[in-house]
């Protein structure tokens, strides 16, 4: 029982921490509140399902391009939407306000055209539903795919951003933006770059999402919202605190739901950030 | 090397650069020394391609600095020490050194070049993986201008490389920019300590209120009673 809970758990853990690995970066790199950051996620999901439903595409190759095809739409939003909002401000922190109340229009509209394409219903694809057992545990194969990739997609970014020059471009311009044209950083187009990655990153997680949970159109403020708990609790800008404690929060839901009610997952996860923001505003894992 | 024409810059109203005119030759020190508020950041920033001048030119091995974005001018072979530092405070002293050699230019002879700045701050090498927010004033300087050297800079731009510090911090840091010097760089810099950068440099500009108001060897400048007594805190002794 406890087992089960802790393995389904990481699952959800999974998909949660990449979903808050890309809002961190968006907000950490290209200094944009992304509100509309679960919408781009629900798309990336109902691509996936249409993908298998109309022309059975394997759930693993429409991730594997739905990546590209994430950072490419997240690439023209930055440049359509975002990039004339960042040239008005002009480094002040006027960019705050105006991008959440830009994306916050786009969820709408995004919303409203799902609802007209996909109608208000939940969906979800029976894919690799079997079971298999994982220390004695019977797990649907579909959740274990796509905790596998989750694991791959975010474990690759970590080492990225750690180890290559690319991830060291992409830091400096979070942690010093003003520094960063002193060593030749192109700090526009960095930001563009974040902004892109962190929305590769909306649509794997929506991929692997949809994978093995029904959902509906109108759910994409839940997943901002989850998204921005975890970021948070995590720690602004903390890649790894983002990851630890987006596993976090998929255990505490999964514990809630099958030792309380379902019904709670929600009301826990919003406890948890009140409790967050009155204790540790700074997030769980930040030094100094 | 680098030749400024007629450079006029303002903030809003404040007209912060007033026709300024000056020269860098090739392997040249140059410093400019000037009060507070004179305009001398100003100047370093305007050809750092920080700061937009309202007219004038900036050229460069006949190149038009004011034609390109800042973050270019790093690989055109400048590399600025900004007033503040300009390092990366959250990040560890080897990510600062390896910040410095991402230009396309710095990439070969990356590793060699590490070696030369370890060689001329030892103290960075012992404190590699410390977060340089965490350092001392003197400390940061070294990383910062750690982090010029290896972008592999034809001409460096230092602002107040010794402000803050303290004078033993400031002597060997000069005593470093003497073997920086020594290797042939080109370098520009803004100083305080008008006795040091004197004792140090070719040529010197006297920037007051955004204009020149006077240039001359700096042997010569440092011999001349009204330098002196603007700069040099009165009678100069060595
Ligand atoms: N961003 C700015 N906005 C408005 N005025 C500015 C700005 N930066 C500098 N100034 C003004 O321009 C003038 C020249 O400033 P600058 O920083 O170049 O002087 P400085 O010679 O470097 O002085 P210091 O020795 O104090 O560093 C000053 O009067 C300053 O107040
Ligand atoms: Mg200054």
């Amino acid at each position: 029982m406890l087992l089960t809970t802790l393995i389904l758990g990481a699952v959800l853990g999974g998909t949660y921490a990449l979903l808050a690995l890309g809002l961190t970066l968006q907000y950490g790199i290209a200094r944009i509140m992304n509100l509309a950051y679960g919408e781009l996620t629900l798309i990336a999901a109902f691509v996936l399902v249409w993908a298998f439903q109309g022309l059975g595409l394997s759930p693993i190759i429409s991730i594997l391009l739905l990546a590209p095809a994430g950072y490419l739409v997240g690439w023209a939003l930055y440049t359509v939407m975002m990039g004339p909002l960042v040239r008005r401000a002009g480094g002040s922190g006027r960019l705050e306000v105006d991008s959440i109340l830009a994306t916050f229009g786009l969820l709408f509209l995004i919303q409203g055209v799902l609802l007209l394409t996909a109608g208000p219903n939940f969906t979800s694809i029976s894919y690799l539903d079997r079971g298999v057992s994982v220390f004695g545990v019977s797990v649907a194969a579909n959740k274990l795919v796509a905790f596998g990739i989750c694991v791959v997609a975010g474990g690759a970014l970590v080492v990225a951003l750690a180890r290559t020059r690319w991830g060291l471009t992409l830091r400096a311009v979070a942690l010093s933006p003003v520094s960063a044209p002193l060593v030749g950083i192109d700090v526009n187009r960095t930001m563009r770059q974040g902004f892109a990655l962190g929305t590769a990153l909306a649509a794997v997680a929506g991929g692997t999402l949809a994978m093995y949970q029904t959902f509906s159109a109108t759910g994409g403020v839940v997943f901002t919202m989850k998204a921005l708990v975890i970021v948070i609790m995590g720690g602004v800008g903390n890649v790894g605190g983002a990851l630890a404690a987006g596993l976090a929060l998929g255990l505490v839901e999964t514990f809630v739901a099958t030792a309380i009610d379902p019904g709670l997952t929600l009301a826990a996860t919003f406890a948890i950030f009140l409790i967050v923001l009155l204790w540790r505003p700074q997030g769980l894992f930040r030094r100094r | 090397m680098l030749e400024i024409k007629d450079l006029t810059l303002r903030y809003g109203k404040h007209t912060a650069l007033d026709g300024v005119s000056a020269e860098v030759g090739k392997g040249e020190m140059v410093a400019i020394l000037g009060a507070n508020g004179a305009g001398k950041s100003s100047l370093l920033g305007a050809v750092g391609g920080r700061v937009r001048p309202a007219s004038g030119s900036i050229r460069y091995q006949d190149q038009d600095l004011l034609a390109l974005p800042q973050h270019l001018l790093v690989e055109h072979g400048i590399a600025l020490v900004p007033e503040g530092r300009g390092i990366f405070p959250a990040m560890t002293v080897e990510d600062n050194l390896s910040l410095g050699a991402l230009p396309r230019r710095a990439q070969a002879g990356a590793a060699a070049r590490r070696d030369e700045v370890f060689g001329l701050f030892p103290k960075l090498a012992q404190r590699r993986g410390q977060i340089a927010g965490t350092m001392s004033g003197g400390e940061q300087q070294m990383v910062a201008i750690g982090r010029a050297l290896m972008s592999a800079p034809d001409l460096l731009l230092l602002d107040e490389p010794s402000l803050g510090l303290a004078p033993i911090v400031a002597q060997e840091l000069f005593a470093a920019l003497g073997r920086i010097r020594a290797g042939g760089l080109t370098i520009m810099i803004v100083e305080q300590n008008a006795a040091a950068t004197l004792a140090l440099a070719d040529r010197a500009y006297l920037l007051e209120a955004g204009r020149i108001i006077g240039a001359g060897a700096a042997e010569a400048l440092r011999n001349d009673p009204a330098v002196a007594a603007a700069f040099l805190g009165g009678a100069l002794t060595d």
